[in-house]
């Protein structure tokens, strides 16, 4: 792969990027996300002295939710509306490979998550900050890992876009973040099972992204900072999902006719 | 410098229509090509294969004995879809940077064709025209300077002259010519006759995705007094019958 391999990618990222961010649903949404993580600081105040506590837990949530808002409504809509807008045209007649163009896509839209989180971030420990005097760096932390979430449910939202409607792909996305996030229950339910649903529910569990891995949601409060260990196999686990999904969905997207 | 051989394209529907049928056709280095058809005769899905949007189920496309596919054959193609479109929030300048650079093209070199390319289509100064502020003939005239933006040999057009107004139409044919006079080569679809007779080299009458006559427009008249338009209609009535 050529330095130009790499430069073509990145000009499709950095165009995804720059069309996103001139989307004013995008702001609406992260302006939205402001008004409730500041809401926070209001909620904290009429908790009788576990403050911190409903700030993180209603801070972090909020984040969570509306990274994957933003990863349902953009990232799932993005192909679609290149191909219906014919603006896909564009770039596959040029030389660049499908694969390219796929990467391109998802890597703009991880950009745009990313911009999008630190953007929300900023604002939820300048509350955080505005209560303690101090920047909790296992928020920063559990931010991370939200981000490196909203990423890989962006690859499994790019992938269900690769052949099906923009609602369809949104529905499928949010299913698989609520299956990913009860993973936990599901392996527990599935050991006291008969043996049939046993095989379902392990299947489900091994198939579906563990998203739980990726929450550090409840640790904060605790001032819990992952080890070394910990971050190697999260990112490992991250690296490993997004990869087969990203492989998938290119795989779908070579064939596609336009 | 373009060769299609044997393409065949069927679209899986309800019912199964072969649109592209047993195609094949070669287009010689600085030549202008017309592919001349009526609306649904496959020359758009045609075209949509040699730039890699389709499929065929059979056959192969070479541009200068590469596949159409690859990305030396990509290279030296220019491209203009019909009915083009952009992304909304791009400027004028920002979309033809954005294709220049997917050829390779080094920002800098972009920057100083652009205000020519804008000149020779007819959009000088739009520099900073958002796509979206755009009307239909002036996304035809960037789709031009898009295709031109690599310095093409092919140009590939499709129904280029539709939806210009007769002045823009103009700009355009000459364009062209003095593209052939560059010794490009210019392959477009249109179903527009007079258009065909004024600068094509060669045409080729697709109907039900198969050739069915093709020559340099004087042979294809023939040596009676009828225009163009006259033997295409006969032409494409007695396939009919």
């Amino acid at each position: 792969m050529t330095p130009s391999y790499w430069q073509k990618i990145g000009v499709i990222a950095l165009n995804t990027f720059r069309e996103t961010v001139r989307d004013k649903l995008l702001y609406s949404l992260i302006a939205f996300a402001g008004l409730v993580i500041a809401a926070s600081l209001l909620a904290g105040s009429v908790s009788l002295g576990q403050d911190v506590r409903v700030i993180n837990d209603f801070g972090l949530t909020a984040m969570l939710v509306f990274l994957l808002i933003i990863t349902l409504f953009v990232g799932t809509q993005l192909v679609f509306r290149e191909i219906e807008r014919k603006t896909i045209y564009l770039a596959l007649t040029k030389p660049i490979s499908r694969d390219q163009f796929y990467l391109g896509k998802y890597l703009g839209l991880c950009l745009t998550i990313l911009v999008a989180a630190v953007m929300m971030a900023v604002l939820f420990l300048g509350v955080l900050y505005f209560k303690t005097k101090g920047v909790s760096v296992s928020a920063v932390w559990a931010i991370g890992f939200l981000v490196l979430e909203a990423w890989l449910l962006t690859a499994v939202g790019l992938l269900f876009s690769s052949f099906a409607s923009p609602i369809s792909s949104a529905v499928y996305t949010f299913c698989l973040a609520l299956i990913g996030h009860s993973s936990t229950s599901i392996w527990t339910i599935a050991q006291k099972s008969p043996v049939a649903l046993k095989g379902i529910l392990e299947f489900v569990y091994y198939v579906f992204p563990n998203l739980e891995k990726f929450n550090l949601r409840n640790e904060v409060v605790f001032n819990f900072r992952p080890d070394a260990v910990q971050v190697i196999a999260v990112l490992g686990y991250f690296l490993g999902y997004t990869l087969v999904v990203l492989f998938l969905g290119g795989l779908i997207f070579r064939r596609d006719e336009f | 410098m373009l060769e299609l051989k044997n393409l065949t394209k069927t679209f899986y529907q309800k019912v199964d229509k072969v649109v592209v049928n047993n195609l094949s056709l070669k287009v010689k280095k600085g030549e202008v090509f017309g592919f001349l058809g009526l609306n649904g005769a496959g020359k758009t899905t045609t075209v949509k294969m040699i730039v890699g949007l389709l499929f065929p189920d059979k056959g192969s496309i070479t541009i200068s004995k590469d596949d159409h596919l690859s990305l030396a054959a990509k290279q030296r193609i220019g491209y203009m879809p019909e009915s083009p479109q952009f992304y909304q929030h791009l400027t004028v300048a920002e979309v033809l940077r954005f294709a220049g650079q997917l050829y390779d093209l080094e920002l800098a070199q972009i920057d100083a064709k652009i205000p020519l390319l804008l000149q020779q289509v007819g959009l000088a100064g739009q520099e900073n025209l958002l796509a979206r502020q755009m009307s239909k003939g002036m996304h035809q005239r960037l789709a031009f300077a898009v295709a031109l933006i690599n310095d093409p040999e092919l140009l590939i057009l499709d129904e280029p002259l539709d939806g210009l107004d007769p002045l823009g139409r103009l700009d355009f044919k000459k364009l062209i010519n003095s593209l052939k006079k560059q010794g490009k080569t210019v392959f477009f679809s249109t179903h527009i006759l007079s258009d065909v007779e004024e600068i094509c080299d060669q045409v080729a009458i697709l109907d039900q995705g198969k050739i069915i006559r093709q020559g340099t427009p004087k042979e294809l008249i023939g040596r009676g007094k009828k225009s163009l338009e006259e033997v295409f209609v006969e032409m494409v009535s007695e396939v009919k019958k």
